[in-house]
């Protein structure tokens, strides 16, 4: 899935129009890309065309040529409609469920090794599957235990990965 | 011989062995059959938990997952006309239709069996195909290693149907990415800001889990609503007299499926869209029109992007350049096992190449048996709402991440790679190249260092070698081809030639 962008109407010359947000993303990308490409000078300037900089300052001024051709392409095709972008923007890129379950993964990301992988994990299950529309608290309850009990066990003993037990937890036992 | 006829059978001895190859068959069955869980991103979750392993027990498991991954993305695309992953895109055209007049059983058995068929015939390329290959990659030099990447990544963007220019920033990115460190050859600090911690570089199995599960994830929100449409899945294996009927056509579109899938930078998706392609050119009279339940319309693509398996290993384990990514993936994987995919892999550890060889037949007869059964079950299991598949997908990418180091700071790469991956994918740019960038850079950097040392540092030297020999020539008229090709000049000249 990808913001289509919408086809403007008028025979063969006529250019589909940007999606929303299309234009500001392009530009980051060139700033991203021009800070690269000084950084990437930075390592060793231009001191010898086999220097440890010179095959990053290629990349990043590949880079930084891409992106100009995507800022003036999307400047070229001319936005879908004349107002309510940041509207258009929030509907079609970051719809509000989006943006509660981007905002409940960063906090997961951030309670893992605070809380431990079954807490955090656990409170993250019930959190999301209540926001993305699963209304039947007992199935949520049942699914994540049940999942977070199979994850566990397969993953600390038959591929031994040593699961974050939580800074907060092992705190409160000292 | 016996020591390579040794190799090809230890994952059929080994009990072990035996279980974790049908494991990897069956997960991938079902984990490709699922839409949104794509087979690179259960290869990139999977394989994180596997670097504690012997490497025998990981490239087992990871054959598994391919093969399986690969043919149950045909499972959704023919049960709710939702391909589980890009190759089966095509399977779906003719595949929902047959579903909907009460032939899905049917249709999913003929796809079984001609997916073994393009999966015996991909394997039997790369076991004849790659030992003669590695002798001649040997041939290569630096700046052939240098061209090859850098049309592998052209080709991802070029083949898969977006922009090449996207292509392009998202290999040249990737690239960057895996610069992050201390170089190798002076140990000069590169893109690490002054942080001790950024000196390790960043992982890139982090990456990959960021850039194909989270923010794939992210993108099936908003396709939160697509119901499932419940289909009648009886009489699964199909008559001798039907398999027979399409042989000739499955052999010729895994031959297009081998040749595609071997080349640097191409898969299974474009492999099976090709081969439909063929199909729909080559055959005069097809059970149906094709589009509206043609079983040759299942044949073709399914035989090819099984083959396309075979034919993605043989760069990756000849010259050590990813086939597709979900072979990038495994090129990441085998360095972390200490191995370093390539010509000298092939020479100093044969029995490695007989090794995955056998492991992958094995696997292709798993996929016939799991392929044949259960399918009622998994009707159930593709139907899981989102709601309640998709926090779980989280968690598990979450635990692939951290696995890699047991250190949360790449489960925060793994985040942020996720949501810069969700805005590029909404704004039309592959994430495949990106990986390809991370795997293929430090040879790219290597390479490109060694050509111009051996040019004395003289620019108009090392563009001269580039024509020095026969192979370079070649390499470079195929990478030049691939970019005019993507030309608003070229798509004139072949519309109006």
């Amino acid at each position: 899935m990808s913001v289509e962008p919408a086809a403007q109407e008028g025979g063969e010359t006529a250019r589909p129009k940007r999606p929303p947000g299309e234009l500001t993303f392009c530009a980051l990308l060139l700033l991203l890309s021009l800070f690269l490409l000084w950084q990437a000078y930075g390592i060793s300037g231009f001191e010898s065309l086999t220097s440890a900089g010179m095959f990053p300052m290629l990349a990043s001024a590949t880079m930084v040529v891409t992106a100009a051709v995507f800022v003036r392409q999307s400047l070229r095709r001319g936005p879908a409609q004349s107002d309510g972008h940041w509207q258009a923007f929030v509907a079609q890129v970051t719809p509000p469920i989006w943006l509660g379950s981007a905002l409940a993964v960063c906090l997961y990301m951030l309670a893992l090794p605070r809380l431990g992988f079954l807490g955090a994990s656990f409170l993250f299950l019930l959190l999301s599957m209540r926001l993305l529309g699963s209304h039947r608290w007992l199935l949520n309850v049942g699914v994540s235990a049940a999942s977070l009990a199979a994850i566990y066990g397969v993953f600390q003993t038959i591929f031994s990965v040593v699961l974050p037990k939580g800074s907060w937890l092992q705190n409160l036992f000292r | 011989m016996m020591q390579a006829l040794e190799f090809f059978l230890m994952s059929w001895t080994d009990p072990y062995l035996l279980f974790l190859t049908a494991a990897g068959t069956f997960a991938g069955i079902y984990i490709g059959a699922i839409p949104g869980l794509s087979v690179t991103m259960a290869v990139s979750i999977l394989i994180s938990f596997t670097f504690k392993w012997h490497v025998n027990e990981a490239l087992t498991l990871i054959s598994g997952i391919f093969l399986g991954g690969v043919y149950g993305g045909s499972r959704s695309a023919i049960l709710l006309n939702i391909p589980g992953a890009p190759a089966a895109i095509a399977t779906g055209l003719d595949g929902y239709p047959l579903a909907k007049r009460g032939e899905a059983g049917m249709a999913i058995g003929l796809t079984t069996v001609v997916s073994v068929i393009g999966g015996f015939v991909g394997i039997a390329a790369l076991a004849v195909a790659a030992p003669a290959l590695s002798e001649f990659a040997l041939k290569f030099a630096p700046r052939d290693y240098l061209m090859l990447a850098i049309w592998g990544i052209l080709l991802v963007g070029a083949l898969s149907g977006g922009s090449l220019v996207k292509g392009i920033f998202a290999g040249a990115l990737g690239v960057l990415i895996s610069m992050v460190g201390l170089d190798p050859m002076t140990a000069e600090h590169r893109f690490t800001f002054g942080h001790v911690q950024m000196t390790a570089g960043i992982s890139y199995v982090a990456a990959m889990i960021g850039f194909f599960g989270v923010a794939e994830v992210l993108v099936q929100l908003h396709e939160l609503k697509t119901r499932a449409v419940r289909q009648d899945v009886s009489r699964i294996v199909p008559s001798w007299a039907r398999v027979r009927k399409h042989l000739p056509l499955s052999m010729r579109t895994s031959a297009i499926g081998v040749v595609v899938g071997a080349l640097p930078g191409a898969g299974g998706d474009i492999a099976a869209l090709m081969a439909y392609d063929h199909a729909k050119r080559s055959v005069k009279n097809p059970t149906r029109p094709f589009g509206q339940g043609a079983e040759e319309g299942l044949v073709a693509p399914e035989s090819a992007n099984n083959a396309a398996v075979g034919g993605a290993y043989i760069p990756m384990m000849t010259l050590g350049i990813p086939g597709d990514a979900v072979t990038a993936v495994i090129i990441g994987a085998l360095y972390i096992h200490g191995l370093k995919p390539g010509p000298m892999l092939m020479i100093e550890t044969p029995h490695l190449f007989w090794f995955i060889v056998g492991s992958l037949v094995l696997a292709n007869c798993f996929l016939l048996i799991f392929g044949l059964t259960g399918i009622k079950l998994f009707a159930k299991i593709v139907e899981t709402p989102k709601p309640i598949l998709l926090p779980l997908i989280l968690v598990l990418c979450a635990v692939g991440a951290y696995a890699v180091n047991n250190n949360p700071v790449d489960v925060y790469w793994m985040l942020g790679f996720g949501i810069f991956g969700y805005f590029l994918k909404m704004y039309g740019f592959q994430v495949g190249p990106v990986i390809l960038g991370m795997i293929l850079g430090p040879l790219m950097d290597k390479s490109y260092r060694q050509a111009m040392i051996s040019a004395e540092g003289k620019p108009a030297q090392f563009a001269a070698e580039f024509l020095s020999s026969p192979l370079s020539a070649v390499i470079l008229a195929a990478l030049l081809l691939t970019i005019l090709s993507q030309t608003a000049w070229w798509r004139r000249w072949r519309g109006t030639a």
